[in-house]
């Protein structure tokens, strides 16, 4: 891959999701390049940034920003943290709801396992007031591929091995005669899931009092960064939380967003807190 | 450091898994069949067994009903790691005391992740 052509993707990839490509890692982006390379019958990466520069389509742009952003993902990725989600901050925000519902977002889910995992924690929750409780879970990825795969809820032998034990398996998962697995209808219909780019205002979504958006943020540039943090504070309620992965930190990027006092790894409003530990 | 027996009647499976077991921190031990890896049992019980299925001389299910009837065979974890993919096997397995599940082929991912999650690692 000549110089030109990484400068090309690197800066089509950052327009598009943001994503801060490495000059260090060639290797990642003739990899995850090598499928729609070889459908559209390109000799090399720099034929396909010549197909890009003498016929642009935004189209098959975004299709290439899209298939270049890591994709991994696995069944109860962080299950500590999980915990205190299902345990401490929604049970807490539904006692401060007065409508006994709740939006949940999972933003840049991939092929949905995150929000799965969420879902199959809510069902088997037993004399928790979030049984009660109406709540909706929204899951977004910038990829339509994802979603689409997310959408049919069916997972490999590999993938349907991490993360999951084999109970919640036989439990949720049913096994195809292809030897793939398929979640359960009451799962997959518990989830709503919609191609989304961080990069654009999340309006017509909402607002969330809970947002999930774990491992996206440390793949972007800062100043993407910066923009993406932006439109999830946007869709946060007031009194909401943003759980980012254990490791990541939102210092720096958003002036109105600190670390929770109460719930570790959230993030809530800056006047929230203030107007919390006033009272 | 942890003991696992990795009770398997083909070598190249044990040698895979040895690896990946290892490199979890733990000490390995290997058997070819159900029998013989009862009579490591006997002589030493071990923290963890990563155990298959189909075996010459005595199968892993039979194993696994005898460990768990033998003195101190209800402590070790014992991880089923078999070719059997069908849900009723499945059951079998948990049934007859296997605490997780591996079907075949597994990498070094997937025991991790397993291992994880029974708080072996």
């Amino acid at each position: 891959m000549q110089d030109t052509t990484f400068q090309q993707i690197a800066a089509l990839a950052h327009h598009h999701s943001g994503q801060d490509l490495s000059p260090a890692k060639p290797y990642l982006i003739e990899a995850r390049l090598a499928a729609i390379s070889r459908r559209e019958s390109f000799a090399s990466l720099d034929d396909l940034a010549h197909c890009l520069t003498s016929r642009p389509n935004k189209r098959f742009e975004a299709e290439i920003a899209s298939a270049l952003t890591p994709k991994q993902t696995q069944f109860f990725a962080d299950r500590d943290q999980l915990e205190r989600i299902v345990t401490h901050a929604l049970p807490e925000m539904l006692k401060a709801s007065n409508t006994g519902r709740l939006r949940v977002w999972c933003a840049g889910v991939s092929t949905g396992q995150e929000a799965y995992s969420l879902a199959m924690r809510l069902s088997e929750l037993e004399g928790s007031p979030l049984c009660q409780a109406d709540i909706e879970l929204v899951a977004t990825d910038l990829s339509a591929k994802s979603v689409a795969e997310a959408q049919a809820g069916l997972y490999s032998h590999f993938e349907i091995q991490k993360g999951l034990s084999v109970h919640r398996m036989l439990a949720n998962f049913e096994r195809q005669v292809s030897g793939d697995w398929l979640i359960c209808e009451s799962l997959r219909s518990r989830v709503t899931f919609r191609q989304h780019n961080l990069l654009t205002p999340p309006g017509p979504l909402g607002q969330f009092d809970l947002i999930i958006c774990r491992n996206v943020l440390p793949t972007m540039a800062r100043d993407k960064q910066i923009e993406a943090v932006a439109h999830l504070n946007a869709q946060l309620s007031p009194k909401g939380q943003l759980f980012v992965a254990t490791g990541e930190s939102l210092t720096g990027l958003s002036e109105d967003l600190e670390p929770s006092r109460s719930v570790r790894g959230a993030w809530c409003h800056s006047q929230t807190l203030k107007e919390t530990a006033a009272a | 450091m942890k003991h696992c027996l990795i009770v398997d009647d083909s070598r190249v499976v044990r040698t895979v898994a040895g690896r990946i077991v290892k490199d979890l921190g733990f000490t390995v031990s290997e058997a070819g069949d159900g029998a013989s890896a009862l009579q490591r049992c006997q002589a030493q019980m071990p923290d963890v067994i990563l155990l298959d299925w189909n075996m010459p001389i005595m199968n892993g299910i039979d194993f696994l009903t005898s460990l768990r009837r033998s003195d101190g065979g209800k402590a070790p974890v014992v991880v089923l790691c078999t070719n059997e993919k069908d849900p009723d096997h499945i059951g079998e397995a948990l049934r007859a005391g296997a605490d997780e599940y591996i079907m075949k082929p597994f990498d070094a991912d997937i025991v991790r992740s397993k291992f994880d999650q029974l708080g072996l690692v």
